[in-house]
């Protein structure tokens, strides 16, 4: 097989993977609390909140509320893909095909996130229709062209997370405890200037940072273009070096995986 | 050069034990097996439960890494060239995991057709020919979950076959079926092996080790405890024959007190509705028939028979009972 | 005879409360413990308070870290009570239980003891949290009365638990009911809003929810009020757990002779 027909058939799993993951949790009670529940009632709030002290704090409240229906999504349902497939023995099959887990792995959290897209437009609906407040997007295209970014930069992080969770059970504890401490460093709702000093460089390694950053800015209209190409740069270079990461940390989860036998759980 | 070869491979298991206290504990599950497959053999690996006979498929198909020993699948090593391995072997184990239950027996089929980078076109006539091979056609568009046992068996048969592998293992694969179900699944695994593919089946029926396979490896707590064909190992337990008694309501001890007799090499009971049948592996044949009666005294008896032994007796004899 | 009994039931309700407070934590290590009941609440607190200090400056966050503290008593008290009853019916045992000749109220209210004390644990742990990283000021407040206010609220919300929990055992998105109701009481309960500026409509909601009081309650006392004062607030509040708790227990006596009549216990 010469690498493009490689890359074409691994392209082929991702999207495979996608369809597959899409059709069976549309309907999981869960996977809907997280992209839509969740994310229009802390819209809600924030919008009281926020309420006239914040410059477009309309848009700015469905933007960082969508993005925390975002990473709730990719924490769960990323960090417990692995997990998942471990309970209804599919895993074993899985990781014994050529193709290899994380290309299945990434196909699922595009799955996850393009369905937690759905809290934006559930955020801009309610917020729009509900509350009849004006939603206007400063700069569609830097807008449109942040979300495709935003995309990717989930996914690699998401790989990050799920390899993270199954390698150290102890993190997965914390699970609960990170979908605000992400909520918080990547400054959804707030901006992170309100954090210590000490704190920023937690918030400079997360993708979500730059992404949240670059939306806000796109359609609040508060940054400047420059300021949206420069997250973008950011969002590209971590989404490369999370995949770098993860190509190791899939290695050695699946050759620990194998020798302490864990594949497998009943 | 043959297409599987396992030299001295054993593996160990960590579990711990007590909730505060937390203890390890090594326990061995294989102890150094050893057995070469040829090209287009259907081979047998017979044992109780727990013998080691999934771990030791398990570690053939690349999903357990050994703590001792080596293996090669068509020359290449099992742990260094696993994935050079996978594309190459087909695997299921019995039971019913595995599978996407919320989807449909061909998009279960497709996902896997991917993931072992067939090209569209190809799967496009593979699939419904393996769908067909194994029965599934008419309910290929249903759920997984809506099918039974069997057919989610025959499902998995079809998803290892899609990639075309030159060897397969089949662990336990008719585990939990109906006799019908069991039978058909027997008949598909024939099948296989007319088209010339290597098979490693592991099974825990005597009568279907002696109905499928060219050689049969005896396994039991994890050593290897006797390898021929099903016709020799038969005839190692030509100097037995067995004795059949039906009795209704044999206690206990009367059935210890028979093990103890010194012709007796054997005993075993299996329930039969309202009676037990009495199966004894003795030396004597026909003549221990009086001295049997004499001990089952005061119990009502059924037919008495004599019979040559079986390949399960020859297995009873070689893994010592139940 | 009276005693006897009296004793018997006591020994229940203890054997039940410390069994489903093992029998939900069996994975309790010190890691589990941070990371639930300290870490998480602690970074959810963060999240709202600034928020909130990003709209009306610092001085306000006194607001919403009272608010918050106050929601661990809903933590514990709607995510702890409603597992522990919930566990029965993952683990098979609730049969047994229905079964059992113990007297159901009892058996009922041990699920809920442990975690009112550890929702306590969490409001003072969160209040704790305001004073080290907000520096609020709670050297107005009548600490007999805070303790009073977070035990009625955990106490309350406890009772909703308990309604959540016999809910929980009919459906089987125990998590998704929770994490809505969770969610509504952050909203309605006005951990992070003030109810006076919310629609009417909203406002009657919050007046029949558990919370609302306990938390309106708790900023009084820090800002300085009696317990004569707050007193009425609390006693509403109670009453408002009471109901609650005796609508769950009605509803899990109900499904139990309803299981019984129609031979479906396994079901749970």
């Amino acid at each position: 097989m010469t690498a493009w027909q490689r890359i074409k058939a691994n392209l082929r799993v991702v999207f495979m993977a996608f369809e597959i993951e899409l059709r069976q949790s549309f309907t999981d009670a869960f996977v809907l609390f997280g992209i839509i529940v969740q994310p229009t009632i802390v819209a809600f709030m924030a919008l009281w909140m926020l309420k006239d002290q914040v410059a477009n704090y309309a848009i700015f409240v469905v933007v960082g509320s969508a993005m925390t229906g975002l990473w709730t999504t990719l924490l769960f349902q990323g960090g417990n893909s692995i997990t998942g497939e471990r309970w209804t023995g599919t895993l074993e099959p899985l990781s014994c095909a050529p193709a290899p887990l994380r290309a299945v792995v990434s196909g699922k959290l595009l799955a996850n996130i393009t369905q937690s897209l759905l809290s934006l437009i559930c955020c801009y609906t309610f917020i729009s229709l509900i509350m009849g407040l004006p939603l206007t997007i400063a700069n569609p295209g830097l807008f449109a062209g942040s979300i495709v970014l935003t995309v990717v930069a989930f996914i690699a992080f998401g790989l990050i997370i799920g390899s993270l969770f199954i390698l150290n059970p102890d993190v997965q504890r914390f699970q609960n405890g990170l979908e605000f401490v992400v909520y918080i460093f990547s400054g959804f709702l707030f901006p992170i200037a309100l954090l210590p000093m000490w704190t920023t460089p937690f918030s400079y390694i997360l993708t979500p940072y730059w992404a949240a950053r670059a939306l806000h800015a796109a359609s609040s209209g508060t940054g400047s273009d420059g300021e949206i190409y420069f997250c973008w740069a950011m969002l590209i270079v971590f989404s490369i070096l999370y995949a770098i990461v993860s190509k190791f940390l899939f290695k050695s989860i699946l050759r620990k995986a194998r020798e302490d036998a864990t594949l497998n759980m009943q | 050069m043959s297409a599987i070869e396992v030299i001295n491979l054993q593996r160990e298991f960590q579990t711990t034990i007590g909730v505060f206290n937390r203890k390890k504990k090594i326990v061995p599950a294989v102890k150094g097996i050893s057995f070469e497959i040829a090209g287009g053999e259907l081979f047998g690996l017979l044992g109780p439960n727990g013998a080691g006979k999934t771990t030791s498929v398990k570690m053939l198909t690349t999903l357990l890494i050994p703590t001792g020993g080596t293996a090669k699948i068509l020359g290449l090593d099992i742990v260094n060239d696993a994935e050079a391995v996978r594309p190459r072997i087909g695997f299921i184990f019995g039971g019913e995991r595995g599978l996407y239950w919320r989807l449909n027996a061909t998009d279960n089929l497709r996902y896997f057709a991917s993931l072992y980078y067939l090209d569209p076109a190809v799967s496009k006539k593979r699939i419904p020919y393996l769908l067909e091979m194994v029965g599934l056609t008419d309910r290929a568009d249903e759920k997984v979950e809506g099918y039974s046992r069997g057919m989610r068996q025959r499902l998995h048969i079809a998803r290892a076959l899609l990639h075309d592998p030159e060897v397969l293992f089949l662990d336990e694969p008719t585990m939990g079926l109906d006799p019908v179900g069991a039978r058909e699944l027997r008949q598909t695994v024939r099948n296989l092996q007319d088209e010339k593919k290597t098979i490693l089946l592991t099974t825990h029926y005597m009568f279907e080790a002696d109905a499928l396979c060219q050689r049969v490896a005896v396994i039991n707590k994890g050593e290897i405890v006797a390898m021929d064909t099903p016709s020799k190992l038969k005839d190692s337990v030509n100097d037995l024959s067995v004795v059949e008694i039906e009795v209704f309501g044999i206690p206990p001890e009367t059935v210890e007190k028979i093990k103890t007799l010194s012709m007796v090499e054997n005993v075993s009971v299996e329930d039969r509705d309202q009676l037990q049948l009495l199966l004894v592996h003795t030396s004597k044949g026909a003549e221990a028939i009086p001295l049997l009666i004499s001990e089952l005294n005061g119990l009502k008896l059924g037919k008495v028979t004599t019979r040559e032994p079986t390949l399960e007796d020859a297995y009873v004899r070689l893994v010592g009972g139940e | 005879m009276i005693m006897e009994k009296l004793k018997l039931n006591i020994k229940i309700f203890f054997e039940g409360a410390y069994l489903s407070y093992v029998g939900l934590f069996r994975w309790l290590s010190p890691s589990t413990y941070l990371a639930t009941l300290i870490f998480s609440p602690l970074t959810q607190m963060l999240f709202f308070v600034l928020i909130g200090t990003y709209a009306q400056g610092t001085d306000k966050a006194y607001f919403y870290v009272i608010g918050n503290a106050l929601m661990n008593a809903a933590m514990s008290g709607i995510y702890g009570v409603t597992m522990s009853i919930g566990g029965d019916r993952w683990d098979g045992t609730l049969p047994y239980l229905f079964g059992a000749p113990a007297n159901r109220m009892t058996v009922f209210l041990g699920r809920a003891f442990m975690h009112i004390l550890n929702g306590m644990i969490g409001v003072l742990t969160g209040l704790l949290w305001g004073w080290l990283l907000f520096h609020i000021d709670y050297s107005a407040a009548n600490p007999w009365a805070l303790l009073l206010t977070i035990l009625v609220t955990t106490f309350s919300t406890s009772g909703l638990g308990l309604l959540m929990g016999c809910i929980g055992l009919i459906t089987r998105n125990v998590m998704f009911v929770n994490n809505t109701v969770y969610f509504v009481l952050l909203v309605f309960s006005g951990a992070n809003l003030d109810l006076a500026t919310l629609p009417s409509w909203m406002r009657i909601v919050s007046n029949y929810l558990p919370l609302t009081r306990g938390i309106a309650s708790a900023r009084l006392i820090i800002a300085g009020h009696s317990l004569t004062e707050v007193l009425p607030l609390l006693i509403e509040e109670f009453g408002i757990g009471l109901f609650f708790a005796l609508l769950g227990y009605s509803l899990f006596r109900w499904f139990e002779i309803t299981a019984k009549k129609r031979g479906t216990l396994e079901v749970f």
